[in-house]
C-alpha cells in the first residue's frame, strides 16, 4: 500500500494537537487536529480516517461516544483512548465497545507512535515509518 | 439565633483570661448569703427577746414594788385604826407602835429596789412623814404615864397624828394607783410591740427572701440563656457579668470549658469532613493535573527532539508553553492546599458572587468528570457578609458535591444567589435535579453520621457540620425536596449592612 496513513486526533487541550502535528507527521502520517468533539465528528462523516485518537474526557459529548460514532460510520477504524488518572474504568469499557488501545496522560509522543504503529500493522500499513530514533 | 457572627474560635489566651477573670473575683458563695440572711434573721429576734426580757424584769421589779406599796398602805392604814381606837378607848397603843414599826421596816426594806421605781424625794417624803408620826405616837407613850401632861397636850398630838396619818395613807394610795397604772401602760406597750415585732419580722424576711431569689435567678436566667446560645451554636465564652464569685462562677467556668471542649470537637469534625471532601476532590485533581503535564511532557520531548530543526520563534513558543502549563499545574495543586489546610477562623468581608465562583471552580473537574452541567445564576454585586472564607466555601462545596451524587450523568446543577436586602439576607440556593430525598428521611439529613450514602462512600456529617457553619455565621439551611425530582438547599446567611463590630455576646 503507497496510501499515507490518515489519523485524527482529538483532544481539547490544544497543545496536545499543537505537538502531535508534527509528531505525527515525521513519521508518515497525513494529521487532523481537533479541539472540539462536535467539528471532529463532522469531519468524520466527511472522510475516512485509519486511526483517530481522542481524549476520553471533554466537555458536551465524551470519547465513548466519539468511538461509538467513528465504529459506527467504519468499524475498520482504529481508535486509540487517550485517558486520565480518573478514566481508567472508562478506557476499558472502551476496550470492550471495540477501541483498539488506550494510552494515559502524560506520554511522550513516541509512546503513542509506538501504539499507531502497531495499529498501522493491523491495518496492513507495513511500510510505515516509525524509527525509534527518528529524530536524532 | 447569636447575632454575632461567626463568633471568633476562643483562642486559648482569651480564654484562660476569661477564666482568670471568672474566678479573680471575692468570693461570696451561696451558702455565705443563706447564712448572713438567717443571721441577720436570728439577730432581729435576739434583740427583740432582749427588749422584751428588759421590759418583763422592769414590770417585775414594778409589781414587787406594787406589792410592798399595797402592804406599806395596809399597816399605815391599820395603825390609824389602832390610832383611833386609842383615841376613842385609850387602848391598842402597843398595837399601834406595832404597825408603825412594820411599816418603817418594810420601808427601809424596800429602799434598795424602790429607788429603781421611786424619785429620791418620794422616798424622803415618805420617810419624812413616817418619822414624824413614830414621833408623835412615841411623845403620846411618853405623856401617857403623866395624866396632867396627857391631858394638856392630847389634843395637839391627836390633831398633829390625825392630819399626819392621813396625809401617809393619800400618799401611799396615791403611790400605789400610779405604780399600777404605770403598770398597765408597760403591758399595753408590750402587747403592742408584739405585733410591731411581727410585722417588722416578716417585712425582714420578705426583704432576705427577695434578695436571695433574685440573687439566685439572675445566674440562672444568664445561665439559662447562655445554654439556648450554646444550643444554636455560638460558643462565646461566658464573661464575668459581677463583681463577686460565687457557685454560679464554679458553673460558669464549667460552661466555658464545655464550650472549649464543644469548639475544639467542631473543629475536629469540620477538619475531618474537609479532609473528606479533598479526598473527593483529589481525583478530579490528580486528573486535571494530568493536562498540564501531558502538555509539559509534549512540549518538552517534541523540542528535544526537533531542536536543530527548529527556528527560534517556535523555540520561544515552546518554552512559554512549557512556563504557562507548569503554572497552571501549580494553580492547581495550590487551589486545593488553600482548601485542605486547616485554618483558623477568620471573619471577614467577603464577596459571596466571588467565593461562589471560586468554589464552582474548585469542582469543576468533578463535574466535567461526571458529565454533568453547572450553571451559575450568582449577580456580580451582591451585599457583602461577614464571616470565614473556608468555612462557607467548603459549605457550598459540600451542598454541590451533594448535588452531584444526586444527579445522572448529565444533570443539572444550578446555584443561585439572591439578596433581600429589605431584611438584610442573603439566599444561596444549590439545587439539583437528581434522585430526590425521600420525605420520611428528609427530617434526619442534617443529623450528624446520618447518610443514605452507601457504606465508606459518604462520613454523614458533611451536612450537619455544614449547618454548625452556617449556624455559627447566624444563619440557617433549608431544604425541599421531592423523590425523583430533585432537591434545593437554600443557605440563608444575614447581610453585613453595618459596619461589624465583633460580635460580643453578653452572658445576660
Amino acid at each position: 500500500m503507497s496510501e499515507r496513513l490518515q489519523v485524527l486526533v482529538l483532544d481539547d487541550e490544544p497543545i496536545v494537537g499543537k505537538r502531535l502535528q508534527p509528531a505525527l507527521a515525521k513519521v508518515g502520517c497525513d494529521v487532523e487536529v481537533f479541539e472540539a468533539p462536535a467539528e471532529a465528528l463532522s469531519r468524520i462523516l466527511d472522510k475516512d480516517f485509519h486511526i483517530v485518537v481522542t481524549d476520553i474526557r471533554m466537555e458536551d459529548i465524551d470519547g465513548i461516544e466519539v468511538l461509538e460514532r467513528v465504529l459506527g460510520k467504519n468499524p475498520k477504524t482504529k481508535v486509540i483512548m487517550i485517558t486520565g488518572y480518573a478514566t481508567v474504568e472508562v478506557a476499558r469499557e472502551a476496550l470492550a465497545k471495540g477501541a483498539f488501545d488506550f494510552i494515559a496522560k502524560p506520554f511522550k509522543p513516541q509512546e503513542l507512535r509506538d501504539v499507531i504503529a502497531k495499529a498501522a500493522l493491523a491495518l496492513g500499513f507495513k511500510n510505515l515509518a516509525v524509527p525509534q530514533e527518528a529524530a536524532e | 439565633m447569636p447575632q454575632a457572627p461567626a463568633a471568633e474560635s476562643g483562642s486559648g489566651g482569651t480564654d484562660l483570661r476569661l477564666q482568670k477573670a471568672l474566678l479573680e473575683r471575692p468570693g461570696i458563695s451561696i451558702r455565705t448569703r443563706l447564712i448572713l440572711g438567717f443571721l441577720s434573721l436570728f439577730l432581729l429576734s435576739a434583740v427583740v427577746t432582749w427588749a422584751a426580757w428588759a421590759m418583763l424584769s422592769r414590770l417585775e421589779v414594778r409589781l414587787r414594788f406594787l406589792e410592798v406599796a399595797d402592804r406599806y398602805t395596809m399597816e399605815i392604814q391599820q395603825a390609824r385604826r389602832f390610832e383611833k381606837n386609842y383615841f376613842l378607848y385609850g387602848t391598842g397603843l402597843p398595837d399601834l407602835m406595832e404597825h408603825v414599826e412594820n411599816s418603817r421596816k418594810l420601808l427601809d426594806d424596800a429602799k434598795a429596789e424602790a429607788g429603781k421605781v421611786l424619785t429620791a424625794s418620794d422616798l424622803a417624803m415618805m420617810q419624812e412623814h413616817l418619822s414624824l408620826y413614830q414621833g408623835l405616837v412615841e411623845r403620846l407613850k411618853n405623856v401617857q404615864a403623866d395624866p396632867a401632861a396627857m391631858e394638856k397636850q392630847k389634843a395637839a398630838i391627836e390633831a398633829d397624828l390625825r392630819s399626819n396619818g392621813s396625809l401617809m395613807v393619800d400618799f401611799a394610795l396615791q403611790l400605789a394607783q400610779k405604780e399600777r397604772s404605770k403598770v398597765n401602760a408597760t403591758l399595753a406597750l408590750f402587747k403592742k410591740w408584739t405585733f410591731v415585732f411581727l410585722v417588722a419580722l416578716l417585712g425582714l424576711m420578705v426583704l432576705i427572701a427577695n434578695f436571695l431569689a433574685r440573687q439566685m435567678l439572675g445566674p440562672l436566667g444568664r445561665l439559662t440563656a447562655t445554654a439556648q446560645r450554646i444550643a444554636t451554636g455560638d460558643f462565646t465564652p461566658i464573661k464575668p457579668a459581677r463583681w463577686y464569685r460565687d457557685e454560679f462562677s464554679d458553673l460558669s467556668v464549667a460552661m466555658n470549658t464545655m464550650m472549649r471542649e464543644l469548639q475544639h470537637r467542631h473543629d475536629v469534625l469540620v477538619q475531618s469532613h474537609k479532609l473528606r471532601a479533598v479526598g473527593t476532590l483529589t481525583a478530579g485533581v490528580a486528573h486535571e493535573l494530568n493536562n498540564p503535564i501531558n502538555n509539559i511532557t509534549l512540549t518538552a520531548e517534541m523540542l528535544k527532539e526537533d531542536y536543530p530543526a527548529l527556528s527560534d520563534s517556535e523555540r520561544l513558543d515552546m518554552v512559554n508553553d512549557l512556563v504557562a502549563q507548569a503554572e497552571r499545574a501549580q494553580r492547581i495543586v495550590r487551589n486545593l492546599l488553600d482548601f485542605a489546610r486547616e485554618s483558623e477562623i477568620r471573619t471577614e468581608k467577603l464577596d459571596v458572587s466571588e467565593l461562589l465562583r471560586s468554589t464552582a471552580g474548585l469542582v469543576a473537574n468533578q463535574i466535567k468528570l461526571q458529565g454533568a452541567k453547572i450553571e451559575l445564576d450568582v449577580p456580580a454585586v451582591l451585599p457583602p457578609i461577614h464571616g470565614d472564607r473556608q468555612s462557607l466555601s467548603q459549605v457550598f462545596l459540600n451542598l454541590i458535591l451533594n448535588a452531584l451524587d444526586a444527579v445522572q450523568k448529565g444533570g443539572h446543577v444550578s446555584i443561585k444567589a439572591r439578596p433581600d436586602r429589605e431584611n438584610g439576607l442573603l439566599f444561596v440556593s444549590v439545587s439539583d435535579d437528581g434522585c430526590g430525598i425521600p420525605p420520611h428521611v428528609l427530617p434526619n439529613i442534617f443529623d450528624p453520621f446520618f447518610s443514605t450514602k452507601p457504606r465508606g462512600k459518604g462520613t454523614g456529617l458533611g451536612l450537619s457540620v455544614s449547618l454548625g457553619i452556617v449556624r455559627q455565621h447566624g444563619g440557617d439551611i433549608s431544604v425541599e425536596s421531592a423523590p425523583n425530582k430533585g432537591s434545593t438547599f437554600t443557605v440563608t446567611l444575614p447581610a453585613a449592612l453595618v459596619p461589624e463590630v465583633k460580635g460580643e455576646a453578653k452572658p445576660g
